[in-house]
């Protein structure tokens, strides 16, 4: 009885100290697949990085530094790369991870049936264990954004045992060797997430983890306020200012890496003329789309890379002109320009298209507002069977990322239909090239032929923005905005 | 009785396969290919295509709608294409958190509304009795998601007396449990109180005027069981009917509310599905539903057959 007694106190303390280390962090959606290699939704990566390590890591500056790998070297024309490993680090179920569980890693990412890896992947050749703490990846062709790829899913390590053992169902029981441990998923509902006590790089602070799904934007705010989850992540633009006023909470605002504008259908009438295009983009005011819509929390756009880019180019946004986008239209005989901007349901997404529409109705063009489901909108833009349509990129690190397959003929995200064999060329050369001031030169040519086109008319770059708990500290603003949460402690 | 019950079960056969054949086409109908929508915006065609083939999407729609209805009755509704799991085990984990909150919903609505019906349909004119109509009017007319918003202001940030949401089970701790579920079934009671104590007014204003009433009272019946023997037997029934319409409806999914107060249930399970076009999800919950309004509208039948037996007997 004494004995049961005594169990129970301690059972008490531990769960008290628990409670105190717990951190709850709302999500905008249930991340759906905990498999580095299957999975497909921007929102996993939250979670995924707190279970798994990568080869590398990103800085605050978008940097590549040492992850699991603690060194490499790229040889023989940028088509070797040999990593050195970090020694004695252990997967959550105290297994070694060494060179062997790397190659059987990558090996899964660019086999497995159903793997969303496959493309990223798709110039590496052939990976060699050289030790235990060695490997080469080989490439079949030069390519510069590899280090980048690997600072995200596809450099993500997996358990091979666990793995193996359970197959396609290993996002249920994901294991890595990341700070946090998976502890359980009640679907909708919570991800819970243990401290590892012996990460190689120290144990994080807090003790537990807590993923929590929150669809609804107003939902999540009220659960920050009554102090039911301690951080949020995003945070609805309309919140960011009364937050910023409230003594209890902090706002973090910082550069994200995407972009966000309008495709033009340059396969069919009327955008299949260069002058139609460039008058519809010299009507847009994006000054006034980043004070209407995002209450000043976005950065106006002039190109696919967000100023935290290491080929960003800084200069002002175009100013509207719309005697000059009449003119343009004159030009082209198109005094009575009808189309068609074709976008999805939502809150912010509606409020978009209808700037845009008084925008162009300045220059007497006539929007007519087309909402349909994301899955249509994917399907429509594939088939090209639009005019014009609002989407845009969450950008990658890497600056290839954002501007490779929108623009590069047939590439796989060009909705626009557009091809130009001189940015071709040199969207290749800058794919090939390792020095980023080289690569930077070969943007800045592609770029200036790309605006004059206007196959996408760029608007703006969103930021990262999560509000949170004064009591929390420590959270580093990354641009690729994956929170990590090893160094995050609670007061 | 039993041959009521087996009669009415027999009778909802062809109904049900009916049903079947209307929710595998509607789900087809819905636009966006899944496909796409789970590979995102990066998907390659060799891809997709691989990805189309693994989920039988190649197949010409009968054969498809063949193999899931001789899977479906053995209940095996397939798997998720979003996260691997299998449906029939999604929806046993969230059926009985619904089933909960519906239970619970339905409960308050009768407490509200029993006595709120009664008592205006025995004042008509006075104050009790338009002070009911406004309310009752208040609950059907108030959004679900505002007054769930409303709430969780007011208790949850304002207060501070009730966590905003989330969810532990009842065998875990019952308490929490109970006070985590305490402000969606309120949003959904209310709602549900309001209709029936609609339908109460009406059906019991009705009973009192009737010459088996008068008789009763004649009689020397005393007030009491005039009231309840002869007035709200008769009454119930379509009482009985709008209860159980409602009720099913629960079961079906408490969509908007679940979504607000983050409730793991059946609602927020579906909006996913529909949301990622995760085809065998939807079509084995909507599936379930309906058997759900089944299973309530059987359980009304016999009910009424028991209150009225002059239904068993057409």
């Amino acid at each position: 009885m004494r004995h049961a007694k005594t169990l129970g106190l301690f059972a008490l303390l531990a769960l008290g100290t628990a409670a105190a280390q717990t951190l709850t962090v709302g999500l905008d959606a249930d991340p759906p697949r905990l498999d580095p290699t299957l999975s497909s939704a921007l929102v996993d990566r939250q979670v995924l990085n707190q279970i798994f390590d990568k080869l590398v890591d990103l800085d605050q500056n978008l940097k590549v530094v040492p992850m699991l790998a603690r060194s490499w070297k790229v040889t023989n024309g940028g088509l070797t790369y040999t990593f050195a490993l970090r020694p004695g680090v252990k997967f959550h179920d105290g297994t070694p991870l060494d060179a062997n569980a790397v190659k059987f890693s990558l090996d899964r990412h660019m086999t497995l049936e159903g793997s969303a890896r496959k493309s990223e992947l798709k110039s590496v050749k052939e990976v060699r264990v050289l030790s235990p703490t060695s490997v080469q990846i080989t490439l079949s062709q030069p390519y510069g954004p590899l280090l980048a790829v690997l600072a995200d899913r596809s450099g993500m390590i997996v358990n091979p045992k666990a793995a193996q053992k359970a197959g396609k169902d290993f996002g249920n029981e994901p294991v890595g060797s990341g700070p946090f441990v998976f502890v359980s998923r009640k679907r909708q509902d919570n991800i819970t997430l243990e401290a590892n006590k012996s990460y190689w790089d120290g144990a994080p602070k807090i003790g537990r983890l807590v993923f929590r799904p929150f669809p609804d934007g107003d939902v999540r705010y009220a659960n920050l306020l009554s102090g039911a989850v301690q951080v949020i992540n995003p945070i609805d633009p309309k919140d960011i200012s009364k937050l910023d006023k409230n003594a209890r909470f902090d706002v973090m605002n910082y550069a994200g890496l995407g972009y966000q504008g309008i495709h033009l259908n340059t396969a069919r009438a009327p955008f299949n003329n260069k002058a139609v295009r460039q008058a519809l983009a010299t009507v847009i005011d994006r000054e006034a789309v980043d004070k209407v819509v995002f209450y000043n929390t976005v950065t106006p756009a002039t190109g696919p890379f967000a100023p935290s880019s290491p080929v960003y180019i800084a200069g002002s946004a175009p100013k509207p002109d719309v005697a000059l986008a009449r003119r343009k239209l004159q030009e082209a005989g198109q005094s009575n320009l009808t189309f068609t901007l074709l976008t999805t349901p939502g809150s912010v997404t509606t409020q978009l298209a209808q700037l845009y529409q008084a925008m162009f109705a300045q220059a007497g063009i006539n929007a007519k507002i087309e909402q349909v489901e994301f899955g249509t909108l994917l399907e429509r833009s594939d088939k090209k069977d639009f005019d014009a349509l609002i989407l845009g990129w969450s950008g990658r690190p890497d600056p290839d990322g954002n501007i490779y397959e929108f623009f590069v003929t047939g590439g796989t995200n060009n909705y626009s239909g557009y091809s130009n064999k001189q940015v071709d060329a040199l969207l290749n050369r800058a794919r090939a090239q390792t020095a980023m001031s080289a690569r930077k030169a070969s943007y800045n040519v592609a770029l200036n032929t790309i605006r004059s086109d206007v196959p996408y008319i760029f608007v703006y770059h969103q930021r990262n923005v999560l509000g949170m708990s004064r009591a929390v500290s420590g959270l580093k603003p990354i641009p690729d905005g994956i929170m990590r949460f090893k160094d995050v402690s609670l007061k | 009785m039993i041959q009521f019950a087996l009669r009415r079960l027999l009778s909802t056969l062809p109904t049900l396969l009916v049903v079947t054949v209307l929710v595998f086409t509607m789900v087809r109908l819905l636009p966006g290919d899944p496909a796409r929508l789970l590979l995102g915006e990066e998907a390659t065609p060799q891809a997709l295509a691989e990805l189309r083939r693994s989920l039988g999407l190649d197949q010409p729609l009968p054969v498809q709608y063949g193999q899931w209805l001789l899977d479906a009755l053995r209940f095996d509704f397939g798997t998720s294409v979003k996260d691997n799991a299998s449906v029939a085990a999604l929806i046993a984990d969230k059926l009985p958190t619904t089933a909960e909150l519906a239970v619970l919903s339905m409960l308050l609505a009768l407490v509200i509304a029993l006595p709120a019906g009664l008592l205006s349909a025995l004042n008509p004119g006075g104050l009790t009795n338009r002070v009911v109509t406004l309310l009752s009017l208040a609950g059907i007319s108030i959004p679900n998601f505002f007054l769930g918003i409303l709430l969780i202001y007011v208790f949850s940030v304002q207060l501070a007396w009730i966590p905003a949401s989330g969810y532990v089970s009842f065998a875990e701790d019952p308490l929490r449990n109970l006070s985590l579920m305490i402000l969606p079934a309120i949003t959904l009671g209310t709602a549900s109180a309001a209709v029936l104590t609609r339908y109460l007014h009406a059906s019991m204003t009705e009973a009192l005027t009737q010459d088996y009433v008068r008789t009763a009272r004649a009689k020397g019946v005393t007030h009491s069981r005039v009231l309840i023997k002869h007035g709200l037997r008769n009454a119930l029934i379509p009482v009985i009917t709008a209860f159980g319409l409602q009720l099913g409806g629960l079961l079906g999914g408490a969509v908007i509310t679940e979504q607000i107060f983050s409730v793991p249930g059946f609602g927020r399970l579906l909006v996913d599905a529909v949301f990622t076009r995760d085809l065998p999800v939807i079509q084995g919950m909507v599936l379930t539903s309906a058997l759900a309004v089944f299973a309530v509208s059987f359980l009304v039948d016999l009910t009424y057959a028991a209150v009225d037996p002059r239904i068993r007997y057409q």
